[in-house]
């Protein structure tokens, strides 16, 4: 008996051990209950939605928990939502989705991600949509949702094109004007905006938060890679030089994006930072403080570089200059972000998924809804930005800012997005800082950036009229 | 002569059948630590050995490419300059690891200064060691920080500073520094504790014969402790040399995983996972990982060479 008892506690040992493994793995727990085919049905109810089980959604957007809340009430279809960090979103799904699993029906990406999903072979193919897509959402995205063989496979139902968010009553006080198309030729150029920062500074003011801003302008005119060559053009010295030049004369704030001395500094004044301090401890409300005792080394930032999510964050946080804010083009048109929903080519309820992901992106109700429900956030629906081009926006100075961005997205060229664009930035972006500490010249920056691209990208070259030599 | 008769033995049957044979449950009681060892060790070995050998980036195709990935990595600057950064961290960390415990084995050791509660002690030194990596890394950046962190504060009231030093954004040696003491802090304790098991290990007679001839302290420590002690301290810096090349949390941590400033915190490690999980070249950081582990078998058998080189 006691042997007998051994034999199965030793049995139990080993299952226990391969149900652990299996535990904190979503890919392989057990399909959700009414997730299967069976939990709906292929009626058609009176709003013309079919009715179907729940779907799963994982998501790195918490907006989508709206839309799901809607979707149910409307469709009477249950949606769950799992929203997940941002940080692990991504080897999160291929974790889960190179497991094959079934349990997710709709997931999330960014543009730079939708790549790397498209090419697992994640996403379902969308194409029966593809006339929809294309005639009512903007053009970029629906590029950005195709995959490199022009498949429909992921949409959206937001645009991200950026913008220059300058201060309506510095730009009186400094260029005696605040219209968005006089403020928007003082940021058309790497030089003017040299010449604009030299005139901010002289009023005691800075030009952006930190120098980093000028890197949404890296993409102008030509791509990072053409050809498996790595592009370094005139704007992109044009943007190291400017770089340099800002942060060696002062004329930022040396507020590094998403520190407290950055969103203090939408606010009011705030105290002229160096690049040595340690932003990342500093507190908010103490800054905002000593920016309002004032004193010698006091300044105000003038401008902010985002796409058009930013302009609801220097809203969210202007406090008392909410309602200061205009918003101009700047060097050239860009975009940042956004959320894309694709349907998992392992879900068992795909139809369910794709009806969800119409209502999110293809529904003109939903895309109206979005837009006053999330108070600014720039949908993709042309019909509905053309609805609202004449609104305007009180937080920032009654500016047609539908109008602007609708305008500015017209403009975005998604043939110079690369797969590379993110190690080339970094790269730069390395580059320019050593120069700018005075670290390394201008040529050993370059050169190091060069190396750098190549080692990460082997399959990449340096093309024989790059502005330095490799030895 | 009558051939002698062969009395046959009746065979004992097992009762019950073959699995109540001793042996057998031996295997069954082994089966769940061994399956576990098979999933989670045996096999991820072979299978980035077998990606290294292939252009993958964590999905999509998997193509063989033979030793590519391998030449790559003999000739990628960046990762060479990662292990050069691994060797500084390690370097600093295992001087202060090894110094300090000695110096703390030599004074618990010293009949001088009978030093009692050395279990209370052990524990206290072995602490650091216990706690997760990622307190730790908060811990001293919250200590380091440049403008409110208490070292500086605590230095500069001393004054022995005039200004806060930028321990881990300023120069890049100052925060490999940082990082190698750190490392130090945290595994001092283990060495501590070996140290005195092998000090404990020496025969007592030997230092009380080393007294009753009239050495001193020092010559004790150096003619006898030392050279008695040597084959520990030699373990302890190898296993502290196969832990520090593999060298990841704490400088992942302590640079806001970026391995800033300037890439000085950037190991051997952080670059390879970098390089599977942000830069989807998973092929290529099997690679990598292949080739710090010849690295470090390379280390090791020399270390070992040394030891058995001194033993004999």
């Amino acid at each position: 008996m006691k042997k007998l008892i051994a034999m199965v506690l030793a049995v139990l040992m080993t299952l226990s051990l391969a149900s652990c493994s299996n535990a904190d793995n979503p890919g392989n727990s057990k399909a959700p209950e009414n997730n299967s085919p069976a939990g709906g049905n292929d009626l058609t109810d009176s709003t013309g939605y079919k009715q179907y089980g729940k779907i799963v959604l994982w998501t790195l957007a918490k907006d989508l928990e709206q839309f799901a809340d809607r979707y149910e009430e409307q469709t009477g279809c249950e949606v769950e939502v799992v929203v997940f960090d941002s940080a692990d979103f991504q080897t999160k799904i291929m974790q889960t989705l190179g497991a094959k699993s079934k349990d997710v029906d709709v997931f999330v990406g960014e543009p730079q991600m939708l790549p790397n999903f498209y090419e697992a072979g994640f996403c379902a193919d969308l194409s029966a949509l593809d006339n929809e897509v294309k005639t009512r959402l903007v053009d970029y995205t629906y590029e950005a949702g195709c995959d490199s063989d022009g498949v429909l496979r992921a949409i959206s139902y937001q645009a991200c094109p950026g913008s220059v968010i300058y201060r309506r009553d510095l730009a009186q006080e400094v260029f005696g004007t605040d219209d968005p198309d006089e403020i928007g030729k003082l940021f058309s150029s790497f030089s003017t905006i040299e010449d604009t920062a030299a005139k901010l500074k002289e009023k005691g003011y800075t030009i952006f938060g930190d120098t980093g801003a000028l890197r949404w302008f890296s993409i102008s005119s030509n791509p990072w890679v053409r050809d498996g060559q790595i592009i370094v053009d005139q704007d992109r010295l044009d943007y190291f030089d400017c770089a340099v030049e800002l942060y060696q004369k002062n004329y930022v704030a040396f507020a590094k994006e998403w520190s407290a001395p950055w969103y203090a500094s939408m606010a009011g004044p705030l105290p002229q930072l160096a690049d040595s301090d340690d932003v990342w401890g500093m507190d908010k409300d103490e800054l905002m403080s000593e920016g309002q005792a004032g004193g010698d080394n006091i300044t105000q930032v003038f401008s902010y570089v985002m796409p058009s999510w930013g302009a609801l964050i220097v809203r969210d946080n202007a406090e008392g200059n909410k309602g200061k804010f205009g918003v101009c083009s700047g060097v050239c048109s860009f975009f940042g972000g956004g959320t894309f929903l694709t349907v998992n080519e392992f879900s068992q309820n795909k139809e369910a998924a794709q009806q969800f992901i119409e209502f999110c992106t293809l529904n003109d109700d939903t895309a109206q809804w979005w837009l006053e429900v999330s108070n600014g956030d720039v949908v993709n629906n042309k019909a509905v930005l053309e609805a609202n081009k004449d609104f305007q926006n009180e937080s920032f100075g009654n500016q047609n800012t539908y109008g602007f961005y609708a305008k500015e997205m017209e403009k975005i060229d998604y043939s110079l997005i690369t797969g590379y664009d993110d190690a080339c930035k970094e790269a730069f972006g390395a580059a320019v800082m050593s120069v700018q500490k005075g670290q390394q010249t201008k040529e050993e920056a370059l050169k190091e950036f060069y190396t750098t691209v190549i080692t990460t990208y082997p399959e990449l070259s340096v093309p024989a009229d790059a502005p330095v030599t490799l030895d | 002569m009558a051939a002698p008769v062969k009395v046959k033995q009746p065979r004992q049957k097992a009762k019950g059948g073959t699995l109540e044979r001793r042996n057998y449950y031996g295997i069954l009681f082994c089966l769940p630590f061994v399956i576990a060892f098979l999933v989670f060790n045996v096999y991820p070995v072979f299978r980035t050995l077998q990606m290294s050998f292939m252009n993958y980036k964590g999905f999509g195709k998997e193509t063989f490419i033979w030793f590519d990935n391998y030449k790559r990595a003999f000739g990628d600057k960046l990762f060479w300059s990662a292990f050069v950064n691994t060797l500084k961290m390690w370097g600093v960390n295992i001087v202060l690891q090894l110094g300090l415990a000695l110096l703390l084995t030599i004074i618990f050791n010293d009949m001088k200064y009978r030093m009692r509660g050395l279990s209370i002690f052990r524990a206290i030194f072995y602490l650091p060691n216990l706690i997760a990596c990622t307190s730790v890394a908060f811990l001293f950046k919250t200590l380091l920080d440049w403008q409110y962190g208490t070292m500086n504060q605590m230095l500069m009231g001393a004054g022995i500073i005039s200004s806060p030093i930028n321990w881990l954004t300023g120069e890049g040696l100052t925060a490999q520094m940082v990082v190698g003491v750190v490392g130090a802090w945290m595994w001092f304790g283990n060495s501590f504790i070996m140290l005195m098991a092998g000090v404990q290990g020496i025969d007592r007679s030997y230092f009380e014969a080393a007294t009753l001839d009239g050495a001193n302290r020092w010559q004790v420590f150096a003619r006898i402790t030392m050279p008695l002690l040597r084959p520990i301290m030699l373990y302890v810096a190898v296993t502290s040399l196969i832990g520090g090349l593999q060298l990841f949390d704490l400088p992942y941590l302590m640079s806001g995983t970026k391995g800033d400033p300037g890439r000085s915190l950037f190991t051997a490690v952080f670059y390879f996972y970098d390089m599977a999980f942000n830069k989807n070249q998973m092929g290529y950081a099997a690679a990598l990982a292949f080739v710090l582990f010849l690295i470090i078998a390379v280390f090791c058998a020399i270390a070992f060479k040394l030891m058995n080189k001194k033993e004999d």
